[in-house]
């Protein structure tokens, strides 16, 4: 009997301890959702913005994706196996690149941004059990008529109060993983050589100019 | 001689030994399997791990043939597709687009149903077939229903390609086809049961087959006209950003657009890493 009461006791002990734990570790789940909304906002109002100059707009959108983003981290992701074989100078001629390179496709894009509804849905857990940081998937829509709903799902990562956007995966195709791949292909194509992805990413960036 | 080839190459020889058997002939056979075996990407030596590792992952050793039809057919969409898609989206009167569209989305629930029963999903087998049946008085008509475009924002497909995958196939090496363009082995294979199979090809002669399927591409087409322009000028490598796009929308496809959270994702920790580290995990 006192057996049976010493364990109910440690068990509602555990629950009672584990109850705002794995509140607080929620929490990053509701916080990534809040995360995306906020973002939305700010770049409707600020790189979406009418009266903007390219460059104004570039700028606008350059310090948004810095702030949001974990740039560096989706470019040494993106690069994949063949950082290694990059020695200093090439790693950050790399990591400016490309940077400059997203800076360019898509600031340009937000021009033409009319109003379109953007839809926050829901976020859910992406944590797996081997994972050292947690991480949640925003679900949104956005409609680029009122007819053709787009779905993009936003992955954040988070540690401590940091929250980074590390993927964004539209309709099922993950940017971080379809560049992943081309980049792959084009150093492959070059001998293995991270130059030959240098060299296409600066013609990239000359092209969008 | 056998036994130094790579698993391409030695599809290669087999193919041509098999056409020889068929009596065509050594010469035949000859041009064949060069031919095939020039289809064949080099892949690294053993001794560059991460090349070959890169290799594997790829899974596109007809990289070199894949390269040539993909150019064909980029030449044929820019020079004839391309052009009748947007005439069709600038000039093409605007009040039948949508019925055409569901016109043509409805022809393909039939073989959708049957894709859904052979994989075990009752529920969306259930529901392109009440959309079938409920369509059909008004089939030619196109449906134009308001409830209708609540619906069109859920279609779904369903091909023997997927249904190989869902049994346990996997997708298999890279193959772009001529025309019809990026596939993969089980999904080529799939397609042609599909030609075979499908149930309103069944009953409609072969010449309506391929109509409905020509004007099936260039309505399709017309409502990405611009997005592949993009697509096109702003990739590093437009022949790999279509391959890596092909395979992730048909890995979206067969688990029915669920979301995929094992998908490999950069984390917080490489971004503020610059040196190599353990987290090297490819």
């Amino acid at each position: 009997m006192t057996r049976v009461l010493r364990n109910t006791a440690l068990a509602l002990v555990f629950v009672a301890f584990a109850a705002p734990v794995s509140a607080a570790q929620g929490g990053y789940i509701a916080h990534s959702e809040t995360f995306i909304r906020k973002l939305a906002e700010q770049a409707i109002g600020t790189v979406a913005a009418k009266d903007l100059s390219g460059e104004q707009r570039r700028q606008k959108f350059r310090s948004l994706l810095r702030d949001a983003f974990a740039v560096p981290g989706i470019a040494r992701f993106v690069i994949g196996r063949y950082w290694r074989s990059a020695d200093d100078k090439q790693r950050e001629e790399y990591l400016v690149l490309f940077e400059d390179v997203i800076v360019n496709t898509w600031a340009d894009r937000f021009s033409d941004y009319s109003g379109q509804k953007f839809e926050v849905r829901e976020a859910i857990d992406a944590r797996g059990p081997q994972d050292t940081e947690n991480s949640a998937i925003v679900r949104s829509v956005f409609y680029t008529d009122p007819t053709t709903p787009v779905r993009v799902e936003w992955r954040v990562a988070n540690v401590g109060e940091i929250y980074k956007i590390v993927d964004v995966v539209v309709e099922g195709v993950s940017m971080a993983n379809t560049h992943r791949d081309e980049f792959a292909t084009v150093i492959r194509n070059n001998g293995g050589n991270v130059e030959g992805l240098l060299v296409e990413l600066r013609r990239r960036r000359e092209a969008t100019k | 001689m056998v036994d130094g080839l790579l698993p391409c190459d030695r599809w290669a020889l087999h193919m041509g030994r098999t056409v020889r058997v068929a009596a065509l002939g050594r010469a035949a056979a000859v041009v064949l399997i060069a031919g095939l075996m020039g289809a064949c990407a080099t892949p690294p030596p053993e001794s560059d791990k991460e090349a070959l590792a890169g290799f594997r992952e790829a899974n596109d050793p007809f990289e070199t043939a894949n390269r040539l039809v993909f150019s064909f057919n980029v030449a044929v969409d820019n020079l004839i597709l391309q052009p009748i898609a947007v005439t069709y989206r600038d000039v093409g009167a605007e009040g039948p687009k949508p019925a055409i569209r569901n016109l043509i989305h409805n022809l393909t629930l039939p073989l959708t149903f049957l894709h859904a029963l052979l994989q075990g999903n009752m529920e969306r087998a259930d529901l392109a077939a009440q959309r079938f049946f409920l369509n059909i008085p008004t089939l030619l008509l196109g449906n134009l229903a308001p409830a209708q475009t609540e619906e069109a924002k859920k279609r779904f497909y369903e091909d023997a390609g997927q249904t190989l995958q869902s049994w346990g196939a996997t997708s298999g090496p890279y193959i772009m086809l001529p025309l019809l363009g990026p596939s993969s082995v089980t999904d080529a294979l799939g397609t042609v049961a599909d030609f075979l199979i499908d149930p309103v090809g069944a009953v409609t002669s072969t010449e309506i087959s391929i109509r409905r399927a020509v004007s099936g591409a260039v309505v399709e087409r017309s409502r990405n006209v611009d997005m592949v322009r993009d697509m096109q000028a702003k990739s590093v490598d437009y022949y790999t950003t279509v391959r890596s796009l092909y395979r992730q929308r048909r890995a979206a496809e067969v688990r029915n657009e669920n979301i995929d959270i094992q998908l490999p994702a950069p984390t917080i920790a490489l971004d503020s890493e610059r040196e190599s580290a353990a987290s090297d995990r490819d």
